[in-house]
This record gives structure tokens, C-alpha cells and sequence, in this order.
């Protein structure tokens, strides 16, 4: 048996999770090389592919119907479909279109109407199609990826953390944001990232989605009380990353 | 085993010469806070600290260590003790690191943990600036400071150095130390007494009520559920928590896919998780499933379910938890406080 | 604070990790049920593997992990020993991967499994529920290869159905043995189906069982409630009650506290305890 083709796919989205990837270095994709072939990725190559895939990394949100006949393709053709980045988890910072209705006019002006621009609401590539494992993230991280990637070359289940970024940021010795009078999220937010930004002074914003059982009344109490967020904004705050997963 | 002077002049040089001969970890400040960090120069210690985010048990027992390390079948351990010159240790976190040190040594000796401890020499120093959420003073004042090789207090004009054991004693001959007069130890001795009693917070209760009451409220489950109402399920005022050494253990893969890594990280019994196994057929048994349970848990572990083993409460009073808490709901003192005037 | 009861190895002698695994080769393995694969193991470094029934051993597979199996066997059989895993998470899965030839790594045995010589001269019931005849096999083994140590011997086996039932050749020997009274039911039947039907506890109508008997109990959390029920009923002791607990564990070292069940260590101070020492402890069962 050769070695385990890998392939990414793309829908809406900055395609950032591609260059993240590229974000591992030389040395590092070499070796990883050494144990699956890449097939297809935009970002970084000009083949691509349809044939069978064993791995199919895809990012972005589903915002088009028409874009239901892509994923099933992807999927019909692919033996582990992973989720890349938040947009594919959870819709992302896309969403945040689901809970307004004047954007269009707002960025896009006189344009607004232009058939291009018509889409639906963002959704995570689940509702498409039956998704394998989530890499979450925006950008998914690298090193996650790296040890998704080692557990399924290993035909093991990848271990994805269910406890909160305030456990990563303590290992880290990270002074909290709010000691900081600041704001963060890292209370309700999956970890896994190794919390890169508290420690470089920036809030939490829940990029990789809630953890399960997120207690979101705590978190507008303690946006409010604690960092002096108005109702409003505590509740819209939450829903940057994750307004498909609120009410 | 004596006690020695130095001047405040001679004090850095002194640190200096520890660091040029050994890896020294003091408290060196952080954004708005300190934490131990290795110590690049005498100028970078922060004596005057009030506490730090994480207690010093980091240094025997790292947010993520390493046990054994693998190459296809062959496997080996790895213990790889650093000798280390811990300095600045206020005397809560000292019996905090006496409690993880027993913890550690009973039954099955760790030396993941020992190794290191053993290669530390822990000079313990008073306390110059009280936090906001302290209570050392009034928690578990039974349970005496102990296990420190030296006490270092900053009083007029210098320091005096206290040795307790031989460890401490080979400090001496890397500064400009004298024999110190019984004023200059009795100038000391006031110091540490003069923080006694400063606490902003103050617990109200003995060891012994506090763990009786607690204990016995264990079924009051209103209550249990007030009290973390608000609560995350972050684990922070474990983490954070100098008695707190829960661990969770994972293996790694290297690139090559071939060697890899068993590491320890650490865990939080708040954490949904802590408690659950996978039954049969992917169903999930959680022991502790409601955040109120995993609440009353580490209530019940700081109050009373070691007191026995530990000779005290598994709580040094740092405040630490307290101030981790993002939602305030931590405070030993408080929640405490509230079971103790709630009765049964 | 006492440092007394530990074996203080001070700084000179070997630092050894508890961490470091022993290999184990597979001698031999079965697949008893769709879920379960029953390993016969061997320490591959040739040292005798000392071990008391109900002790368990952290089992793995370096890079997967490890997780805690009660052993399945007597050390009244020497040479080898036993262990079933159930596919139920990712290092079972793993475990289960492996085949004859290959090894596993175990650290142990470890923890105080039951207690033989609370046992030696009295009557003795082991009720199993489901996998949980897996950490009683080494205590029926044993005394099956000890037999006129102890007195009356009963032994209540029950699973969902017919087909979760392990250890079948074991189970013929039983049925036909007189050195056990063995009794076994299924919650339900199937069309070949023709012994018992019915909980475990619905046993306990068709077999008299006298008050001095001690009793072992491993099984599913459900089934320990209406056992001890059955027990009590009976005006059996709580002292003579054993029970034999699951938990999640990382280190089985007494370190890690994932088993904590109060100010037990499930690992250290269990698995097997007596009834009337966890009673009292919420969360026990």
C-alpha cells in the first residue's frame, strides 16, 4: 500500500488554514512527506485531483447550495473527511452574517445586488455532509493538524481537547486578560491551540468553537461585570467565532 | 544550620554568584504580576513580590513533563533532575511544596517529582508585599513551614540568612556573609511576625470545624449548586493551586511517526471530563457529571478529605484560586465562610 | 506531616520511573465476543510477574496510551497470564489491534485486589455482571486451584445476552464442575436460549444463600445497588461484602486522581473494597 493521499479543498473562506499548514516549514512538511502524498492544495501547488482521497482536509463555510454537489463529491470520493479551520467546524466568523440583515448594502453599497455577491447563510460543511474529525481553529493550527494527521497515519482516533484555554493559558503561566482589565473568552473556548494570544496580551475570542456544556449565562455576567461590557455587547461578543452555536 | 548577614550591597553579587555556578528561579515580575522564572541576572528578582501566578511547584512538577520516551519497541524513562537554586519562596508556597512533596512520596515513590526536588535548594524569603486575596495567616496555622534548606528575610540594611540544612549551609561561601548578631535576628524575627495578622481576607474558623461542617455538607445539594452556579468548569483554581497536583498523561507522535513521547500535563477535577470512562459502546460513565459536584469535589479535598494524611487543610491560604477564578467564585474564604454560617 | 509510611529510598539508590512499562508478548489470543479479545501474556524479559487475584495492571500501547484491566487469571498459573479488553475507546482499540507475536506494555500489578485470606475457610459468592467476570476469573481460578481452602463456593454470572457471554469453555467446566455452584442468566434470551432469564439479582430467589457467606460483587454501577439490596435481605455483613470498582485512571499510582472517590485512590487503596468502607462515600457507587 502506498502512501495515504491528502488533499485540501476549499469554500468559503481566506483560505488562511492552507498557509497556516505552509507555516510548518520546510522541515517539517518533508517529513511529513515521508508519510502521505498531497494531491491537492491551492495554495501551494497547481495539480489537482479526482481521484480517490484517503485524507480530505476542507476549509471554509458551506454558503451556496450549489456548493452541496462539490462537498458530496469530496466526500464520495474521500475516506476521512476532516472539518479545516473554523469556518468548516462551526461556520466561523462567516456566521456572523446569520444574525444580521443590512451587511449587503454596508460593504458591498451600490453592488449590493450584483448576482455574485447572493449567498445563503454560512454554515459549517456538516450540514452538507457527514464530517470525520474537526480541526478547529482559525487558523486551525499547524501543530494540531500535525498530530490529527499522526493519529490517523496510526489509525488511531485523534484526541481533541474538550477542557477550556483557561487550562492552556494556566500551563502557559499567562496573566489573565481580566487581571489585565481586559476582556477574553477562554472560559467557554475549546483549547487545543496552546493559547498563543492571551499570551501575546490579545482576549480569547472562541476561535475554535465552545467547549461542550459552555455555561454562556456565566460568561455574560463576567463580560459584564468584569469588563464592563453593556448586555448587548457581551452577548454579541460571544458570538464572533461561534454565532452558529448561540441562540 | 547558622544564621549569617549580608549587606544589601552585597546582596546582588551574591545572586549573581549563585546564578553563574547553578540554574537559579526566583520571582521576576510579569506584566501587571510576577511568576518564577530563571534568573539571568541579579537586577531581573523581584523579592518584593506578592505572589505569583503559579506556585513554585512547577519546578519539580512542570505544567508538562516527559515520562518515557519511545522508539518502536524500545522505551526509556526520563528523569533528567537539573540542580536548581530555587529562591524567594514565601512560606504558604513552602508548605505547599512540603504537601506535594509527601503527596509525591507516599506509597509509590515519584521520582519524576523527587528527582528534582531533591536536586533543589529552596531558600524561602518573607514576605514583603501581601496580595489582595491573601489568607496565609489564617488557614492551616497548625502546619508549620518545613522542608526549605534556608530563610532568607530582608531587614535594615541587608538580609539575613537563616540555613536549615547542609544545602543551605553551601550557599554561604558564594557571598559576602558574616556571622549575624542576635539584634539582627531578632530584627528578622520581628519582620516575619509583622505580617501576621495582615491579610486582607481572614478565615474565621478552625481546621478542625472547617472540615467537620464541610464534610457534613456534602449532601446539602442546593446549596453545593448556588455556590457554582456561575462556575466554568475551567479548572483555573486548580491549576493555579500550590497542593493541587492532578495529572492527565498522553502520548505524542515524532514526525518520523516511529518514535514519540508520554507526557504528563496538568489536570483540573473541574474539568467536565476528569472523572468520565468510556463505556461500552462509546457511552460515556462521568462520576463527577454536574459542575456543582466537581465544585463540592475540590471543596471537600482542600478542607477535609486529606487532613489526615497532610496534618492540615490541602490549602496554604495564597489566594491564588481566588484571583484565577474569572467569575470570583473560588475564594476558599467566602465559600467557606457561607457553608460555615449556613447550618445543616 | 508523616513522611513514616513510605519507603524513603533517600538520594543515593535508583531512581526508577513509574512510569516505565514492561514489555509482555502475546502468547495467545480469542475473541469471545464481538466486542472483547482475551490475551494470554507473558513478561518478555523473562522476570516472574508476581501478582495476588483482583490486582490490576496498566495495559498499553506506546503511542496510544494505557488504561487499567483487572487481570483475568490465577497466579496459581504460573508462567503466563490473562487480560480481556473491550473495544470501548481508543487505546482498547488499539490493545485489540495487536495479535500473537506481538507485545504490550504493563505496569504492576498494582492496587490490593481481593482479599484471599479473609476468604480461606469461609463460604464464598462471587456475583459477576458483564465484563466484570474478567477481574473474578482470577479469584475463581484460584479458588478452583485452591478448592478445599475454602468452603462453599457459589458463583452468579449474568450478561445482556446470550452473546456477550464470556469465557465459554470456562463456563462448560463450571456447569459441569461440583466443586462450584455455578449459575448463570441473561437479561435477554435469544431463540437458543434456554437457561436463566432475568437480572442478576433474580438469582438470588433460586440458591440459598446463608448469612455468613462473603460475598465479591464486580458489574456495572447499576448492578451493585440491587445485588447489595439482595444482600442485605439476606442479613449478610457489610464487612463481608467485597466490591471491586471501576474508574477512570491515568497513573495507577495513587498520583494522578482521576480515581478519587473522596479521599480514596480507587488504584491504590482498591480496587477491591470492603462494602462497608465505601458506603458511606458518596460517589462510590
Amino acid at each position: 500500500m502506498g502512501k495515504p493521499k491528502l488533499a485540501f479543498f476549499d469554500f468559503t473562506g481566506c483560505e488562511g488554514c492552507q498557509i497556516e499548514f505552509t507555516n510548518l516549514g520546510e522541515e517539517a512538511i518533508l517529513a511529513l512527506l515521508e508519510h502521505v502524498d498531497i494531491v491537492e492544495f491551492r495554495e501551494a501547488m497547481t495539480e489537482t485531483t479526482t481521484e480517490r482521497i484517503d485524507i480530505a482536509l476542507v476549509e471554509g463555510s458551506f454558503t451556496r447550495e450549489k456548493d452541496r454537489e462539490r462537498l458530496q463529491s469530496i466526500r464520495k470520493r474521500s475516506r476521512i473527511v476532516i472539518a479545516y479551520g473554523a469556518c468548516a467546524c462551526t461556520g466561523g466568523i462567516n456566521a456572523l452574517r446569520n444574525h444580521q440583515d443590512d451587511y449587503h448594502e454596508c460593504v458591498y453599497g451600490a453592488d449590493a445586488r450584483m448576482p455574485h455577491l447572493q449567498s445563503g447563510p454560512a454554515l459549517p460543511i456538516s450540514a452538507a455532509i457527514k464530517v470525520d474529525y474537526y480541526a478547529h481553529g482559525c487558523p486551525a493550527s499547524k501543530d494540531e493538524l500535525v498530530r490529527i494527521l499522526s493519529a490517523l497515519l496510526h489509525n488511531d482516533t485523534p484526541l481533541i481537547p474538550s477542557y477550556p484555554v483557561c487550562v492552556e493559558c494556566k500551563r502557559n503561566e499567562t496573566v489573565c486578560r481580566f487581571d489585565e482589565g481586559d476582556y477574553c473568552m477562554g472560559m467557554v473556548a475549546r483549547a487545543g491551540c496552546g493559547a498563543p494570544c492571551p499570551a501575546l496580551g490579545i482576549p480569547c475570542e472562541a476561535c475554535r468553537g465552545f467547549v461542550d456544556e459552555p455555561n454562556l449565562r456565566s460568561l455574560e455576567t463576567v463580560l459584564m461585570e468584569r469588563a464592563g461590557f453593556s448586555q448587548e455587547r457581551a452577548i454579541g461578543k460571544s458570538r464572533m467565532f461561534t454565532a452558529n452555536l448561540r441562540s | 544550620m547558622t544564621d549569617r548577614y549580608i549587606t544589601e550591597e552585597a546582596f546582588g553579587p551574591f545572586v549573581n554568584a549563585m546564578i553563574a555556578s547553578t540554574r537559579v528561579i526566583g520571582p521576576v515580575a510579569k506584566r501587571s504580576t510576577f511568576a518564577y522564572e530563571q534568573l539571568e541576572s541579579e537586577s531581573d528578582l523581584r523579592l518584593d513580590f506578592d505572589v505569583t501566578v503559579l506556585p513554585p511547584k512547577k519546578v519539580f512538577f512542570p505544567p508538562a513533563q516527559q515520562l518515557v520516551r519511545f522508539d518502536g519497541d524500545t522505551v526509556e524513562g526520563c528523569i533528567e533532575p537539573v540542580d536548581t537554586v530555587l529562591l524567594g519562596v514565601h512560606f504558604y508556597d513552602v508548605k505547599g511544596i512540603d504537601m506535594t512533596d509527601f503527596l509525591f512520596r507516599a506509597n509509590y515513590a515519584d521520582y519524576n517529582y523527587l528527582a528534582q526536588r531533591e536536586a533543589t535548594t529552596i531558600v524561602a524569603s518573607n514576605i514583603q508585599a501581601i496580595s489582595p486575596r491573601a489568607f496565609w495567616d489564617s488557614v492551616g496555622i497548625e502546619v508549620q513551614p518545613k522542608g526549605h534548606d534556608a530563610f532568607l528575610t530582608k531587614i535594615d540594611g541587608g538580609y539575613l540568612l537563616e540555613t536549615k540544612t547542609a544545602k543551605g549551609d553551601a550557599l554561604i561561601t558564594l557571598g559576602d556573609f558574616r556571622e549575624a548578631t542576635a539584634g539582627e535576628v531578632q530584627a528578622a524575627r520581628e519582620v516575619n511576625a509583622a505580617v501576621m495578622g495582615r491579610c486582607p481576607e481572614r478565615l474565621a474558623y478552625s481546621t478542625d470545624a472547617v472540615a467537620t461542617r464541610v464534610r457534613e455538607s456534602f449532601g446539602e445539594e442546593e446549596m453545593w449548586d448556588e455556590l457554582a452556579e456561575r462556575c466554568f468548569s475551567c479548572g483555573s483554581c486548580n491549576t493555579v493551586c500550590p497542593t493541587c497536583y492532578c495529572f492527565d498523561v498522553s502520548d505524542s507522535w515524532n514526525l518520523d511517526q516511529k518514535s514519540g513521547v508520554r507526557t504528563r500535563y496538568w489536570d483540573a477535577c473541574l474539568t467536565r471530563e476528569f472523572a468520565a470512562v468510556t463505556g461500552a459502546g462509546g457511552s460515556k460513565e462521568n462520576f463527577r457529571e454536574h459542575h456543582s459536584s466537581r465544585f463540592r469535589h475540590r471543596f471537600m479535598r482542600k478542607t477535609t478529605y486529606l487532613n489526615e494524611k497532610l496534618g492540615g487543610p490541602a490549602c496554604v491560604g495564597c489566594g491564588r484560586c481566588s484571583r484565577a477564578c474569572t467569575a470570583d467564585i473560588a475564594d476558599p474564604v467566602r465559600v467557606i465562610t457561607t457553608i460555615m454560617e449556613r447550618t445543616s | 506531616m508523616s513522611h513514616d509510611n513510605t519507603h524513603d529510598h533517600g538520594c543515593q539508590c535508583e531512581k526508577e520511573s513509574l512510569f516505565l512499562p514492561r514489555q509482555a508478548k502475546i502468547l495467545h489470543t480469542s475473541k469471545p465476543t464481538e466486542s472483547e479479545k482475551h490475551f494470554t501474556l507473558q513478561m518478555s524479559d523473562g522476570q516472574p510477574f508476581v501478582f495476588e487475584p483482583g490486582q490490576i495492571l496498566e495495559v498499553g500501547v506506546m503511542g496510544y496510551g494505557e488504561i487499567p484491566i483487572g487481570i483475568a487469571s490465577s497466579p496459581t498459573r504460573q508462567g503466563t497470564f490473562d487480560i480481556v479488553v473491550r473495544t470501548v475507546g481508543r487505546v482498547s482499540t488499539a490493545i485489540n489491534g495487536k495479535d500473537v507475536g506481538d507485545t504490550l506494555t504493563v505496569r504492576g500489578p498494582l492496587g490490593h485486589g481481593f482479599p484471599v485470606d479473609q476468604l480461606r475457610g469461609k463460604d464464598v459468592l462471587v456475583v459477576a455482571g458483564g465484563i466484570g467476570l474478567c477481574p473474578t476469573r482470577s479469584l475463581i481460578q484460584y479458588i478452583m486451584d485452591t478448592r478445599e481452602d475454602f468452603g462453599r463456593f457459589v458463583l452468579f454470572y449474568g450478561a445482556r445476552d446470550p452473546l456477550q457471554l464470556l469465557f465459554t469453555e470456562d463456563r462448560v467446566h463450571w456447569r459441569a464442575s461440583k466443586v462450584v455452584e455455578y449459575h448463570e442468566t441473561v437479561d435477554r434470551a435469544d431463540v437458543h436460549w434456554t437457561g436463566n432469564v432475568g437480572v442478576i439479582p433474580t438469582l438470588f430467589h433460586k440458591v440459598h444463600i446463608s448469612p455468613e457467606t462473603r460475598v465479591v460483587i464486580c458489574g456495572p454501577p447499576v448492578m451493585f445497588r440491587y445485588v447489595i439490596a439482595e444482600l442485605d435481605a439476606l442479613g449478610i455483613s457489610r464487612e463481608n461484602i467485597y466490591v471491586d470498582l471501576e474508574r477512570r485512571m491515568k497513573c495507577g499510582v495513587g498520583k494522578c486522581g482521576h480515581c478519587q472517590i473522596n479521599d480514596k485512590y480507587v488504584c491504590i487503596d482498591g480496587p477491591v473494597f470492603t462494602y462497608a468502607e465505601i458506603e458511606s462515600l458518596e460517589e462510590a457507587i
